[in-house]
């Protein structure tokens, strides 16, 4: 038997649970023997008998049996890829049968006892990258398409997989060895007067590059949202309608809404999609002064989850007291919500317009929130208001982010913000005449940064980080 | 090939001696192989085609320079000899990129030309266990073409010898090109080398052919001053060697001035009439040139936006008239380069007492070699200098001194000396010569090391006394004393961090001098040093506790406490560089099986087999994407391996 790692491997590609039809996919030298063990041709083109002689893309009907006992599993279409033609660049059978779970076990159960292996979690994309089929930005992206839940995170995800951050990473690459290669003329040759003197035009060129980084990085505070979902806390004093909204947004929606568990028993999370946004409903407890010790500890981690959210929605219904709401709201902002992302709610406006609310919108701006709606769980034409606001407000985190790049990826994030941090270092240097030595030093490191993005460098534990974060069956 | 037993069948042929090391070719790289064989006590054996050339500076009489000053002071600091004979016969010394941040920081001399050479062949004459001689070399004696056991001279002459170093510089097969006019003959009319290039061919050493030039000498006399610019040397600046530093040696008082001129447009007139009759463009040198040091007409091909080139005017010694044209060189012919000498301001007069030339001359491919210089196919058998791809002198002292050193290693049968790129230029040197190869002459350039802030000329002896200690070439005197000097260091900059200062007056005079703020509360020394422009000297009247100490101390202590949170960064770099380079790369790998590698890389790596993966990383051809691709095949390797095992 040959070792393990030669055999084809093989998996479900399509998502777990019953669907129409699922992909199983096989890769690897001898996918076509143990297919041909596996399944019966029923119909091909040009009339061909067996999978070993079909053409590389090339489909055919067959009919899946296990050899052992003779007995039928399903009737399938199988594609074959010839290496290198094919996503691995090795052998592949696709198999598109049945999508019921007891027939995707049972081929799979087939398949590994006729020669193939179950697949190792990013094995497919690792072998096409080993392979040269991808490098390695391509390869992150595949995995972030694969990730991603929702349209615009699946574009960003296209875009990357397209080169467009890696073109726009490799403009900036150039022009930070354009600067590089300035400082070495002065170094190299410094008898020579026809040298450029000019540090000044290497500085300019370092701080427009910093400044492509800068928004590239910033753009990852809206990439960050596609791929781990935008987080939306709702607020206010027990009763302000929160719950009701939820349900209004979710329902009204009509995503598939799946109830995560939240944090604690107090919080309750809601995962939904807005106008293509992915966003988390965070549904804090009422917050409120209590004695009560277990209600403190939920109060507190409501306060908590209205940190780290993306939007702080603070909810003033009618009848309530406005001191206390702006009391509440005024805790929120001393203990780090950030007031840009706040916004007041005025809820249950179908019970009647909100006596106090004038009052609250001018002490909220002296406070220096500027966004206010008023909703009504009931009706559709606030909800939708409600939703535009959600998406205005996805459009601008990361600030006006010049570059049509959005980062999407938390490694490539923190690259950038090293480079950055290199560039500062770079740029601090040359105004106070540290040396063109030590400002070449770290833009060399920079440039590193940035090239283990684009591939351009490369430390061992960059390759393995990458893959090792893959899930099975691309 | 022959065995000494062979060649004794011939006629005329006769053992002429036994040594432990035979060295061919007596420049700056045998030299110092010579030197360090000697000095480790192996019976050593330097062969020259004419001792009155012996270190013979047949181009710039100039030692060090950007990256070269650097080698210069790593020569020094493993005990080798460039930087104390420079010392000697230094007529201006200089400090380059001095206004450029410390790491840049490159001494260069002028040299008195013959004195360098006379001073060289004295002092190796008075080194013990070392054989000088004069002769042809023209073929190596080998054991089953494997294992060097001797050298043949043209006189019949048979050196046995356990290990040899050839260091033919431009020698092998040379010829020179003067316009139509093509000589067989060495630099500067010496004979050239014969034989030698074809007996390592015959061993399946792989061979390449390039060129070089050099530019043409005027007499002094004939020269106007006047119309050029005047560059003086500096004075306050030290010596090469760390051993004359340490010694209180300075650099001399009284030096000589060197000059510069623009080339005209009636030079770029003269060159593009006669372009035609250049051997470069007509293709009879078939070597190929560097790009670093481009003849003249090359440069004005090249760079045709550029209407005019620098050339530098340097004396050749105290006692000639000879200037040298650095910049000017040429292989045009002997009348357009008396036209173009003419078309230069100040050099209307100008007499020409030696053209310019060009010179083609064979060498090994060094990708043939290990890092220690040992050619990979036969065992005994090193070169150094400008026969593995290399041009300058001190990149060739600097192979000299390594292959000098690890052929001496070999016959002692002790481990090799490898110095790698986070510790040294020489490390950069080989590694890239090795690993990258090289299809010009390499220039050493300081954009080519990655740790330049380590490199530092002013730390050489940090960086690679206590490797020349070890191997035995430094001595216990001078050791003792680099010690106290790394005491001083120490000791000083622990005092910088513990010594507080209080704001005073003179504190704040001293700061808003240079435009920095005086602090509120107390501050270390260290830090006032770290803060931009202000300088050790500078704090005098506020540090009252300071001791008189070198200005070697002084300099490596101010330049640690102002970098360092540039080094910190550029240290993390090495070891994740160490990292790759303990990667290592099992000998039986199969590069062809790897089918990610692009076919480029899967080649190179197969015929270079590098022996770790930092190593490939270098390779030229080798991308990252395939270093990624190796990474992550060594690591199914590493798991498949014991697998394997367990399933036969």
């Amino acid at each position: 038997m040959p070792a393990s790692e030669n055999r084809p491997f093989c998996a479900c590609s399509t998502p777990g649970g019953v669907s129409g039809i699922a992909v199983i996919r096989m890769s690897g030298k001898g996918s076509f023997e143990v297919a041909g063990k596996v399944f019966r041709i029923l119909r091909a083109a040009g009339d061909v008998k067996d999978i070993s002689s079909m053409e590389g893309y090339t489909a055919a009907l067959a009919r899946a049996f296990d050899p052992e006992t003779g007995n039928t599993v399903d009737d399938c279409v199988i594609t074959v890829f010839r290496a290198p033609h094919s996503y691995t660049g090795d052998d592949m059978v696709e198999i598109s049968c049945h999508g019921g779970v007891a027939v995707k076990q049972e081929l799979i159960r087939i398949l590994t006892e006729n020669g193939a292996r179950a697949a190792l979690p990013g094995e497919f994309t690792k072998t096409a990258f080993l392979n040269g089929k991808l490098d390695l930005t391509e390869a992150e992206a595949v995995m972030n398409v694969i990730a991603s839940d929702s349209e615009r995170a699946l574009r960003a995800s296209n875009t990357q997989l397209g080169g467009a951050l890696k073109r726009e990473l490799n403009e900036a690459e150039d022009k930070l060895y354009e600067a590089l290669s300035k400082i070495e003329m002065m170094v190299e040759f410094p008898e020579h007067d026809d040298t450029p003197e000019n540090t000044r035009e290497v500085l300019d060129i370092i701080t427009k590059v910093r400044e492509t980084f800068i928004s590239l990085r910033d753009s990852y505070k809206k990439g960050k949202v596609l791929s781990e979902r935008m987080k939306v806390a709702l607020c206010g004093l027990p009763n302000s309608g929160k719950s009701s909204l939820l349900n209004s947004l979710t329902g009204y929606d009509r995503a598939i809404v799946t109830e995560v568990a939240g944090t604690t028993r107090d919080t309750l999370e809601v995962e939904v999609n807005v106008n293509g946004i992915p966003v988390t409903l965070i549904d804090t407890a009422g917050i409120r002064e209590t004695d009560d010790r277990i209600e403190a500890m939920g109060v507190e981690r409501a306060r908590e989850a209205s940190f780290e959210s993306d939007l702080v929605l603070y909810l003033a219904a009618p009848d309530m007291p406005s001191d206390e709401m702006t009391g509440q709201i005024r805790d929120l902002i001393a203990g780090g919500v950030d007031k840009g992302s706040m916004a007041v709610v005025f809820s249950k406006s179908d019970l009647g317009t909100n006596s106090s609310s004038e009052k609250i919108m001018s002490e909220c701006r002296a406070m220096g929130i500027e966004s206010f709606i008023s909703v009504s769980s009931v009706d559709r034409i606030y909800l939708e208001e409600l939703k535009n606001f959600i998406t205005d407000r996805y459009e601008n985190l990361g600030g006006t982010a010049s570059s049509e790049t959005i980062l999407i990826n938390k490694r490539h994030a923190l690259l950038i913000e090293e480079s950055v941090g290199y560039l500062d270092m770079g740029i601090d240097a040359i105004e106070n005449d540290m040396g063109l030595d030590a400002a070449s030093s770290v833009l060399r490191l920079a440039l590193d940064k940035t090239g283990e993005i684009t591939g351009k460098s490369v430390s061992s534990e960059l390759v393995d980080n990458i893959f090792s974060r893959f899930c099975i069956g691309k | 090939m022959f065995t000494p037993e062979d060649a004794l069948k011939k006629e005329n042929t006769y053992i002429a001696g036994t040594y432990d090391v035979a060295v061919v070719g007596a420049g700056h790289a045998g030299c110092e192989a010579a030197h360090a064989c000697a000095r480790l006590g192996l019976d050593t054996i330097l062969f020259t085609l004419q001792l009155d050339s012996l270190a013979n500076l047949p181009c710039n009489p100039s030692i060090g320079g950007t990256s070269k000053g650097q080698l210069v002071r790593e020569v020094d600091a493993l005990g080798g000899i460039m930087g104390k004979i420079a010392d000697k016969c230094a007529i201006q010394t200089r400090m380059l990129n001095s206004s450029k941040g410390p790491a840049v920081h490159s001494p260069r001399a002028q040299m008195d030309r013959s004195m360098y050479s006379v001073t060289m062949k004295h002092y190796l004459e008075n080194t013990d266990n070392l054989t000088i001689k004069q002769a042809h070399i023209t073929s190596l004696l080998t054991k089953g073409d494997k294992e060097v056991t001797g050298v043949m001279s043209s006189t019949g002459a048979i050196y046995l010898c356990k290990a040899c170093v050839i260091c033919s510089g431009t020698y092998m097969e040379a010829k020179t090109f003067l316009g139509e006019v093509i000589n067989e003959s060495g630099p500067d009319g010496l004979p050239r080398s014969v034989g030698l290039s074809a007996s390592l061919k015959e061993l399946g050493i792989p061979m390449l052919r390039f060129k070089t030039g050099t530019p043409v000498r005027v007499n002094k006399k004939s020269v106007d001053f006047s119309k050029m610019q005047r560059q003086d040397g500096e004075t306050d600046i030290p010596p090469f060697s760390f051993e004359n530093e340490m010694n209180g040696y300075t650099v001399p008082s009284e030096q000589v001035p060197c000059w510069s001129v623009w080339t005209t447009d009636e030079t770029r007139t003269v060159i593009s009439e006669n372009m035609h009759r250049s051997p470069l463009y007509s293709g009879v040198i078939e070597g190929v040139g560097p790009r670093y040091c481009p003849s003249i007409e090359d440069k004005f091909m090249r760079f045709k936006d550029k209407s005019r080139h620098q050339i530098f005017v340097e004396p050749m010694g105290l006692n000639t008239n000879e200037m040298y044209l650095q910049g000017f060189s040429t292989s045009l012919p002997e009348e357009v380069q008396e036209k173009m000498v003419r078309s230069l301001p100040g050099l209307s007069e100008a007499v020409i007492q030696r053209n310019a030339y060009a010179i083609e001359y064979d060498l090994v491919d060094p990708l043939s070699l290990k890092a220690t210089l040992e050619s990979k196919t036969v065992t005994g058998l090193f070169t150094a200098g400008q026969i593995n791809g290399s041009s300058g002198y001190e990149e060739a002292a600097a192979q000299g001194i390594i292959a000098g050193i690890n052929a001496a290693m070999k016959v002692l049968g002790k481990e090799p000396v490898v110095i790698d790129r986070s510790r040294g230029y020489i490390g950069v040197l080989i590694d890239d010569l090795v690993t990258k190869g090289t299809n010009e002459p390499y220039r050493m350039m300081t954009s080519r090391a990655e740790y330049r802030l380590f490199l530092r000329q002013d730390n050489a002896d940090q960086r690679l006394t206590p490797t020349g200690y070890k191997t035995g070439l430094i001595s216990e005197e001078r050791y003792e004393k680099f010690m106290s000097k790394m005491k001083d260091i120490e000791e000083e900059t622990e005092r910088l961090r513990k010594t507080y200062i209080s704001p005073s007056e003179e504190l704040k005079k001293i700061l808003e001098s240079i435009g920095s703020v005086c602090p509120v509360s107390g501050i270390s020394l260290a830090e006032l040093l770290k803060r931009p422009k202000i300088t050790y000297d500078m704090l005098e009247p506020v540090d009252k506790d300071r001791r008189p100490l070198g200005r070697d101390v002084i300099f490596a202590v101010e330049t640690d406490l102002k970098y360092e949170g540039y080094l910190k960064l550029e240290k993390e770099k090495i070891e994740k560089f160490k990292e790759l380079e303990n990667k290592e790369l099992p000998s039986d790998i199969d590069y062809g099986a790897i089918s990610g590698l692009r076919l480029e890389a899967r080649q190179k790596l197969d015929r270079i087999r590098p022996e770790n993966v930092g190593r490939a990383s270098r390779i030229s051809g080798v991308s990252p994407a395939d270093i990624a691709v190796l990474l992550v095949y060594l690591e199914a390797y590493r798991k498949r391996r014991p697998k394997e095992g367990s399933e036969t």
